[in-house]
Formats: C-alpha cells, sequence, structure tokens
C-alpha cells in the first residue's frame, strides 16, 4: 500500500473515529454515572434518523441544521422516561441488570412503532453535501463526513467543557467516582443521573441527525449499531468517558484498514474481534480502572 | 438544647434483621461523642442513618430541632452535618485541592470557596504539600486527613467520624486524634465511632456503648476508660489497647 | 396445644395426606405424559389436528429453549442474548450433516448439542470472568457475530439460506416424530433444570445471581459454576434447533438468528418467573397461546415487537418474579405448580 493510500484510510478512519465517540459517549456517560446500560441507545439513534430524514424530506430542513432541535427534544424524553423507569429502581442490588431488561424492552417497542410507522425500507437523507467531497493534495474526503465529524468533535468539545469546566460537569464527574462520597458533599446524586440521562439521549439524538445522511438506515439496523457501540466502550474502558474516544478512534482506524483490505462485509466483525479479545486479556478494557466490569 | 436528638430508631439493610433496635440519644453542641461497642454493634449504621444514607424502619431523627428523618445525604449536608465514612470515600482521580474544593459543593462563591480549602490545608500542611496530587496515590493517613479536610470546608456544625484509625499506623493515629481533638476549639460537635477504645475515649467527653443494635451504658468517657469490666464485658479480653 | 398424643396423630394424618397428595401428582403428571404421548395418534386417524399438533410441537420447542436459558439467566442471573446462536449451531449443523451425509438430525441432533455446549464454554471462559454486564455485551455480540457469518457462509446458503430434505412421511403423518422429538428435548430440559435447582450447584447459581461477592467470599467457585450454566444452557436449545430446522425443511439466518428470537426466553421467563423450574414452562405456553390468538384477531405487524417489549416493561415494573413469584409472594402458589 502506498504511502499516499495509507494517509488516506487513516483520514477516513479518523473522520469516522469521531462519529463513533460521539455516538458512544452517550451509551459511556449514562453507564459511568449511574450504571444503566442503555440498550436502547442505538434505537433512540435510529429514531432521530428518521426524525431528521423526515424534517429533511418534508421542511427541507438540513439534518446538521436539526441537531439543536434533535437534541433538545431527545433530552427531554430522556428526562421522562428516568423519571418513569428508573429513578423508582434507584438502589436496587440488581439495578444493572434491571436496566438491561428494561432498556431492552424499550428498544424493542421503538424498533415496533418506528417499523410500523415507517416500514423496513432503507432510508437515507442526502442533503447536497452528501454527494460532495473535498480534495486537498492527493487526499479527499466526503464533505458529509467532514462535517459531521466536525460537528461531532464540536459537540465533544462542549461536553468536555461543561464536564470540566461548570459546577454541574464536577457533580457529574464526582458520582462517576464515587457515589456515596457526592452524595455526603451535597450533590444530589438523583437529580443529576436524571440530566445526565437526558443528557446521554441528547447526544445519541445528534448521531441520530448525522447517521441520516451518513448511513442507509430501517428499524432493525439498530441492533448492529448498539452491538459496536457497546463492544467500542468495553474496549475503551466500561466508565471511562476518554477511554471511550480513544477506543473510538482507535477501532474506527482499524476497522478502516481493514475495510480497505477486506471489504465492507467484515468491518464490524472488527469489533466484536476487539470485544473479545479485550475480554480475555484486559477485562477493564483500555482505560477502564481498577475492579473489572 | 440538643444538638441532635435520635428518636427510638430501628434500622436495617435490605430484608435483613433490625441492626439498630430502638436507639435514642442525644448530643450537647460542643462535645466529642465516642461510640464504641463489638462488631455489628450497629456503630457505623448508626451514622449512615443520621446521614440520610439509610433510611430507619422507624424512629425520628431531629437536628437543630428540624426533624430529619428521611432526607437526603446531600440535604442533610445543606443543614450543618458533615461525614467521613469508614473507607474515606475520596474521589480517586480527583487531586486533593479538587476533593477539598468538591467540599463546598454547596458554596456557590468561588473566592470564598477557595479562600476555604486554603484555610484548611493551613490546618493539614501534609495536605498542602500534595495538593496537586491525585487522592488515589496518596498514604491511608493522608487520605484521612483529607477525608476530614473535606468534611470540614462547609464549617459543619456536627461531624461524623467513621473508624477514624482504621488501618493507620499508631503515629498517624495520633496525628489524626490530635486533629480530632483541634476540632473541639473550633465549636464543631463530633460524633466518633471507633474501635480503638482508648484512643477513642481518651480525646471524647462522653461515651456510648452499643451493643446489638441498642444503647447498653453511657457516661463520662474517662469513667468508662477507668472501668474495665465495661470493656471486658463488651469485648472479651483486653481489646482497645495499644 | 394438646398432649403429645394428639400431636403425633396430627403428624400422622398430615404425612398421610402428603403421600395421598403425592399420590396425587404422580397420577396427574403421568396422566399429562400419556396424553401428550398418545395424542398424535388421533392425527393418524383423523387428519384434522394438524394445526393442533404444530401449535404443541412449537410449545415443546419454545419450553426447551426457556427452560435451558433460565439455567444462566434465570438462576445465575446472567441475561444471555446468545441462545439464539445455540439455536441456529443445532440447525445448520444438523442441516448441513443431512445435507451433505444424508444422516438424519434425530440422530445427529445429540452431536450438535454437546457441541453447542462446547461452544458455550468457550464464551463463557471469556465473558464471565467478570462481574459485570460484560457478559451480556458478549452474547449480544456473539448473536451479531453468527448472523454475519451465516449470512456470508455460501456454502451454508448465505443469507438465503439452504433447503433440507423432508422426510419419508405422508403429509399428515409428517410432524409426528418432531413432536415427539422436541416433546422428548422439552422433557429433557425441564428434567436439567428441575435437577440443577434440586442441587448444590444449583444452590450456588442462586446464591450468585443474588449477590456474587458474598457467594466468592463463601467458597463458591463462580467462575466454574457461570461456565459450567451457561454451557449447559446450551444442550437442549441445540437440539431443539436441529429438530425445528429439520421439521422447518430450510435454514436461513433471518428464521433463526435474530434478536427477537433472543427476546423469546426472555419474555417467558419474566412472564413465568425467572429462576423457577415452572416458570419457564407456563411462561412457554402462555406465550405461544397468545402469540397465536393475537395472529388469529389482529395479523402480524411490527407492532407485535413492541406489544412484545410492553409486556416486558410492565412486567419488570410490577410483577418482577412473573406469574410463579407473584404467587409464591403471596402465598398463593398452588402445589402443583410448585416444583421448585
Amino acid at each position: 500500500m502506498s504511502l499516499t493510500a495509507f494517509i488516506q484510510i487513516l483520514l477516513l478512519g479518523l473522520a469516522l473515529g469521531g462519529i463513533y465517540a460521539l455516538m458512544a459517549i452517550g451509551l459511556s456517560l449514562t453507564f459511568g454515572v449511574m450504571r444503566i446500560l442503555n440498550l436502547a441507545h442505538g434505537a433512540f439513534m435510529i429514531l432521530a434518523a428518521y426524525l431528521a430524514f423526515w424534517l429533511f424530506v418534508r421542511y427541507r430542513l438540513d439534518p446538521l441544521l436539526s441537531i439543536p432541535f434533535m437534541m433538545g427534544t431527545l433530552f427531554a424524553i430522556g428526562i421522562i422516561l428516568y423519571r418513569i423507569l428508573f429513578s423508582r429502581l434507584a438502589g436496587r442490588a440488581d439495578y444493572t441488570h434491571l436496566t438491561i431488561l428494561l432498556t431492552f424492552s424499550l428498544a424493542l417497542i421503538l424498533e415496533g412503532l418506528m417499523g410500523y410507522l415507517w416500514t423496513g425500507i432503507y432510508r437515507a437523507a442526502n442533503p447536497p453535501y452528501a454527494a460532495r467531497s473535498y480534495s486537498f493534495g492527493p487526499w479527499y474526503i466526503p464533505a458529509g463526513q467532514l462535517y459531521a465529524a466536525l460537528t461531532s468533535l464540536i459537540l465533544l468539545s462542549i461536553l468536555w467543557l461543561i464536564l470540566y469546566r461548570t459546577r454541574f460537569g464536577r457533580a457529574v464527574r464526582a458520582t462517576m467516582q464515587n457515589r456515596i462520597a457526592a452524595q455526603i458533599v451535597g450533590v444530589d446524586v438523583n437529580g443529576v443521573s436524571m440530566i445526565t440521562f437526558g443528557l446521554g439521549l441528547a447526544l445519541a439524538g445528534a448521531s441520530g441527525s448525522l447517521l441520516s445522511f451518513l448511513f442507509p438506515f430501517f428499524p432493525s439496523r439498530h441492533w448492529q449499531w448498539i452491538a459496536i457501540l457497546l463492544a467500542l466502550v468495553v474496549f475503551g474502558g466500561l466508565g471511562s468517558l476518554p477511554g471511550t474516544v480513544m477506543g473510538a478512534f482507535t477501532l474506527a482506524v482499524i476497522s478502516a484498514y481493514a475495510t480497505t483490505l477486506a471489504g465492507p462485509t467484515w468491518s464490524s466483525a472488527l469489533f466484536y474481534l476487539a470485544l473479545f479479545l479485550t475480554l480475555l486479556v484486559r477485562p477493564q478494557g483500555l482505560l477502564g480502572k481498577g475492579e473489572a466490569p | 438544647m440538643a444538638l441532635l436528638r435520635i428518636e427510638a430508631i430501628r434500622a436495617g439493610y435490605g430484608h435483613g434483621p433490625d441492626i439498630l433496635n430502638g436507639l435514642s440519644l442525644e448530643l450537647e453542641p460542643n462535645r466529642i461523642y465516642c461510640v464504641i461497642g463489638p462488631n455489628g454493634a450497629g456503630k457505623s449504621t448508626l451514622l449512615r442513618v443520621i446521614m440520610g444514607l439509610l433510611r430507619p424502619r422507624a424512629g425520628r431523627v431531629w437536628f437543630n430541632k428540624e426533624d430529619i428523618t428521611g432526607l437526603r445525604p446531600d440535604q442533610i449536608v445543606a443543614r450543618g452535618i458533615s461525614y467521613v465514612p469508614q473507607d474515606r470515600s475520596l474521589f480517586p482521580d480527583m487531586t486533593v485541592w479538587e476533593n477539598l474544593l468538591m467540599g463546598g459543593y454547596l458554596m456557590r462563591d468561588p473566592r470564598a470557596l477557595s479562600r476555604r480549602v486554603e484555610e484548611i490545608l493551613e490546618l493539614f500542611p501534609v495536605l498542602r504539600k500534595h495538593r496537586s496530587r491525585r487522592a488515589g496515590l496518596l498514604s491511608g493517613g493522608e487520605q484521612q486527613m483529607l477525608a476530614i479536610g473535606r468534611a470540614l470546608i462547609l464549617r459543619p456544625a456536627l461531624l461524623l467520624l467513621d473508624e477514624p484509625s482504621l488501618g493507620l499506623a499508631p503515629l498517624v493515629v495520633e496525628q489524626v486524634f490530635e486533629i480530632i481533638r483541634q476540632l473541639k476549639a473550633m465549636s464543631l460537635t463530633v460524633l466518633l465511632v471507633e474501635q480503638n477504645v482508648r484512643k477513642g475515649l481518651e480525646c471524647a467527653d462522653w461515651g456510648y456503648v452499643l451493643d446489638q443494635g441498642c444503647l447498653r451504658f453511657e457516661g463520662p468517657a474517662k469513667a468508662i476508660l477507668e472501668e474495665p469490666r465495661l470493656v471486658v464485658t463488651y469485648f472479651g479480653q483486653r481489646r482497645g489497647h495499644p | 396445644m394438646g398432649n403429645w398424643a394428639t400431636v403425633r396423630e396430627h403428624e400422622r394424618l398430615e404425612s398421610q395426606l402428603s403421600i395421598r397428595t403425592r399420590e396425587i401428582r404422580h397420577l396427574v403428571l403421568t396422566g399429562l405424559l400419556a396424553g401428550l404421548l398418545l395424542l398424535p395418534l388421533l392425527q393418524v386417524g383423523n387428519r384434522g389436528l394438524t394445526y393442533f399438533l404444530h401449535v404443541m410441537m412449537m410449545t415443546f420447542m419454545y419450553i426447551a429453549i426457556a427452560s435451558s436459558w433460565n439455567i444462566i439467566s434465570g438462576y445465575a442471573g446472567y441475561i444471555s442474548f446468545a441462545h439464539p446462536v445455540f439455536f441456529a449451531l443445532g440447525g445448520y449443523f444438523t442441516g448441513a450433516l443431512l445435507v451433505f451425509i444424508k444422516l438424519s438430525p434425530f440422530l445427529t441432533a445429540p452431536i450438535a448439542g454437546l457441541l453447542a455446549a462446547l461452544l458455550g464454554f468457550g464464551v463463557g471462559l471469556i465473558t464471565l470472568r467478570t462481574r459485570g454486564p460484560s457478559f451480556v455485551i458478549g452474547t449480544i455480540a456473539l448473536l451479531l457475530l453468527a448472523r454475519l457469518l451465516l449470512d456470508n457462509w455460501t456454502w451454508l446458503g448465505g443469507s438465503n439460506g439452504i433447503s433440507l430434505p423432508l422426510p419419508n412421511l405422508p403429509p399428515h403423518l409428517f410432524k409426528l416424530p418432531f413432536y415427539y422429538g422436541l416433546l422428548f428435548a422439552a422433557a429433557g430440559a425441564v428434567g436439567l433444570s428441575y435437577r440443577i435447582r434440586h442441587s448444590r450447584f444449583g444452590l450456588g447459581l442462586r446464591a450468585i445471581a443474588q449477590d456474587e461477592i458474598r457467594a466468592e467470599v463463601a467458597g463458591i467457585p463462580t467462575h466454574v459454576y457461570k461456565v459450567l450454566a451457561f454451557s449447559l444452557s446450551a444442550f437442549f436449545v441445540a437440539v431443539a434447533g436441529a429438530l425445528w430446522g429439520y421439521q422447518l425443511s430450510y435454514l436461513r439466518p433471518s428464521a433463526f438468528l435474530t434478536v427477537g428470537m433472543a427476546a423469546d426466553p426472555l419474555l417467558m421467563c419474566l412472564i413465568g418467573g425467572r429462576g423457577t423450574v415452572a416458570g419457564p414452562v407456563l411462561g412457554a405456553v402462555i406465550v405461544v397461546a397468545l402469540n397465536e390468538l393475537m395472529i388469529a384477531l389482529l395479523g402480524s405487524t411490527e407492532l407485535n415487537l413492541s406489544a412484545i417489549g410492553l409486556i416486558m416493561l410492565l412486567a419488570l415494573l410490577f410483577f418482577p418474579g412473573g406469574i410463579i413469584g407473584t404467587l409464591r409472594e403471596r402465598g398463593r402458589l398452588p402445589r402443583w405448580l410448585d416444583w421448585d
């Protein structure tokens, strides 16, 4: 492989990594703060993708521009869901297991609804930039991916600012590190959890908007997404946000090379392989610490 | 004029048996209280109930004439009670400085908070030395200092300490208890749970002996120390002696 | 309170009574079994029972799957989404042998079961080393990986699947061997579940489900137990898959490896009662019946999936013990349903 091609693939891989990072960070945040493994995360992404798609097709609203609306809507849904479903179960010993079953049920409900409303036809929004490409020197990058990657970077940076420069962010990080300690210094951990859950869904919403024009989607596609994201999160380290970001970039780049060499069919297999290798060799993942999850 | 009043508290974990069996006691302000008793007597459970980490099955907790039973821990902190758990419960990935900052989470004024953190660092010179060190990397004694320091940021009226000497070398234990003695001068009330009976009662004014969730005996700390029969009854042989 | 003589008399009457209850229970069980065994023979004469036999057969299959799933996900509390993989392994392994070497799945099903147990053992070794959700995530990955593999394995038909030759039987008797085969698979799975529940192994599993750290501290070899449970839970699922595939006479990834199929045992155990012996059986019967009813009345749309999700949600929130668990909590569990 020539150096040019090598760098080209690297570029595409990094762009993809940014997008995967945005998709996975909500999942990681929710688990880290309140030990909820949200198996419906992918389904909410697809739901947002559908919403973005219809907004584009019916009202010509660009998917990138619909992101704020999407995030707001899913944030609200997250808060409501947390109040109704999860807060009543908090504190139970088998909490994580229960949330797995709960979110699984949610995913099924969503998938059925989406299938019923919008059928299983493959959808993809096609705003003008979806077909364009930017080239510089011997390299190119599709406009859609570039914009999506930039959007991810912006949103991830905002998240970083929230987590490290605001009082709320400190409360979130404290809750992630030691829930009891957070309580005894005055953090309302239940309130923090609720808002974080909303935040996690909002990030899924933004990812969905990007997904709508990047990848073709249909209702049952969410399983493939959630499986990849889960594998990625375990690889990076369950409960570690920097780990998730690192895992996203690493696996995306590797998968870009794998796709070039072996075709697109097996690219998701790479994530599953990474998952099993991680569990075999270093169960806490790249940046996970202490107790293996 | 009791600062804290506990009335007939019954408490236990999950579906398990009652750990505290109708316990009642009162704390006056500006004193150091020490609770001693065998393992499983309910000493840590008592502190957890006061702090709102465990909801009692029966009974009430009064603080400054307010019924705080069933409030959340963060609400109780806001009312002036601070807690140092047995495992210190620090934020392992935050530095000493950041841990102390978190102690003042409820303070809205960042500058006042910074000043307060500096004050605490004055009190604990060993912490000042390590202010940028991650809490997870500190030694046992340093962690204990940090945990106490963090609890003091909000200037609580009542400080709950769960076995501060646990796992610490004798010299460090001495340092910790020196700090605790100084706390009294800060118009603080301290409720201390200790396995190290001697050290605990030596710096306390009043002692409570807890066994199987009930109050068996209370009295001036010195008296309990000098009454070897009590110690033997509840601890078998001469426990708690250095 | 009375004196000792009346107490002893009371005890003697009690034990006589329980002997009678046990006799009754044996009679009922034998009668039920005989009925199930003899039922198909009516078909030989009548021919009108085909649909009914089909539903019974499907019920037996689900009983086998749900009872097996219960071993790892009910007793040990580790949710598995991998069971469709064992099911598909059974179907494809025996199907391939049938197509290429003409061996009947009735003979090769047990081998498929052993292979599945081996797969479960291997995957379990990797994913059960930790206590948390890594196992669940691993099973999800396994499911999707298996789907990917089979969709692209052209030798086995890829996503179009392969057809299997039909057994040499007149059409109205066609279902009979499968009926008996799946009945035995179901009986085997329930029997295994029963034996495990009433053993130290089962006690250890349930301790793991309640509080794994405490179980470890108490000396239970949690890693070994978990892996063994996962491995055992695979056997009868693969056997059921072998028979069902043969009965279906075609193998297709989309029929064997969907997440909907992973949800089935979950739904059945949630409704019937996770962690009990009778729960999965009850749940399977109810779900199959309800499903047939729903399809007959409302047809089959994507909303069925939403309905399943909604029922699971409601069961989780309000009846986490399922029917058996809730009845037991309220002290109303009839003796004949209490197999624990």
